[in-house]
């Protein structure tokens, strides 16, 4: 128990210093350690849903799910409190030491590096678990041309396709596609 | 303690449990919450150094809404303030998330529902590529950056490198680029 308690502490620490660019650049960090805490990648999606409804940072809500997942309460404590600890070192840092830390052109030159991989890292993220959401249970995205309907949920495949494309190109609320999606496949996917 | 002291470190507490609760989808969506009671309700800060605090709040690395909560915090009350007031930002976030993480492990995802969580996955998954559009919105104004999109989503996705070694390349890498940019255009910056 204090063992997977440190380990949690320790990656969500690992994670907090490196966390640039906000809570889903984070997401994409958690979910790639994420097989050290054995959570699924069916548990990631709902983790993404319940971001919806729990208010808060995403980083400190998937903190304390991931953390309650493993290992109970105390695991939620835990890797929140990894998570947020950077926050306290840094600025108490930036306030002593760094007064003139916002023109620090070390700091942009890292930063115009970082931005651009946090998209590429959330878009990796989000390949990942649409993978595992819309592959068949035991399938391999290889054998997609031999056989695809024994391949991929195409219900799955069409909410995911739609749901992106209508919130991408026309920015329709995010609750509203999921209670759709929820109600579609509730319908079609059993 | 003063009285005076008390009634700052409350303020504090307050302002961020409040952004923390009542604030959806991540922590940017509470920095103009934020900013309307620290600067105009309170006054506990001006707003350039309220606007300079929040800039720096995204440029650090961890959580953005914690990052702020601390600045402001720090800035007003020293450690105490810094304390109170990211406790105050992260409060609602974990003990909801331990709820609602509670309440998701409860409801049987067999049966009648199983159908509506697949269907809510793929949704859930969608979104989280929808969120790497609309950061790339803002990031991916050069060819560098593309560049550097393209590779890391190729070695997260692809090549099974972790996204924290991304993050570390990225920044190397963004140092690098940006230097020898400014070497070849014969720059020099102060």
């Amino acid at each position: 128990m204090i063992t997977e308690l440190m380990e949690l502490f320790l990656s969500f620490l690992k994670i907090g210093f490196a966390g640039f660019g906000g809570g889903y650049a984070m997401l994409s960090m958690i979910l790639s350690e994420s097989h050290k805490f054995g959570i699924t990648l069916e548990q990631f999606a709902d983790l993404n849903a319940l971001d919806m409804i729990v208010p808060g940072p995403i980083a400190i809500n998937a903190a304390t799910y991931v953390g309650y997942l493993s290992e109970g309460f105390w695991g939620a404590l835990f890797a929140t409190v990894g998570v947020s600890l950077p926050s306290f070192i840094l600025v108490v840092l930036v306030m002593r030491f760094f007064s003139r830390y916002r023109e620090s052109h070390l700091v942009n030159d890292i930063l115009s590096g970082i931005k651009p991989a946090a998209v590429g890292l959330i878009a990796a993220a989000a390949l990942t678990i649409a993978l595992g959401i819309i592959l068949l249970p035991g399938q391999q995205i290889s054998n997609l041309f031999s056989d695809p309907l024994g391949t991929v949920s195409f219900v799955s495949l069409i909410i995911f396709v739609v749901t992106a494309f209508l919130n991408i190109k026309f920015d329709l609320n995010p609750i509203l596609l999921t209670l759709i999606a929820g109600i579609v496949g509730t319908i079609c996917l059993k | 303690m003063k009285k005076k002291d008390a009634v700052i470190l409350w303020r504090l507490f307050y302002i961020f449990f409040k952004a923390g609760t009542f604030t959806f989808a991540g922590g940017l969506a509470m920095l103009p919450v934020i900013e309307k009671d620290i600067v105009e309700k309170y006054k506990i800060l001006d707003k350039d150094s309220f606007m300079e605090y929040a800039t720096l709040s995204q440029t650090l690395p961890g959580v953005i809404a914690l990052n702020c909560a601390s600045f402001v915090g720090y800035s007003a009350a020293g450690i105490i303030g810094m304390l109170v007031a990211g406790l105050g930002a992260v409060f609602s976030s974990f003990v909801l998330m331990v709820v609602a993480t509670i309440l998701l492990q409860r409801v049987a995802q067999e049966g009648a529902l199983a159908g509506a969580f697949r269907g809510i996955r793929a949704a859930s998954s969608a979104l989280i590529l929808s969120a790497a559009f609309s950061l790339g919105r803002y990031n991916l104004k050069s060819r560098f950056a593309v560049i550097v999109m393209i590779s890391a989503f190729m070695m997260v996705a692809f090549g099974q490198v972790s996204a924290l070694f991304v993050v570390i390349m990225a920044g190397v890498a963004g140092y690098i680029y940006q230097n020898v940019k400014n070497k070849i255009r014969g720059d020099k910056r102060i």
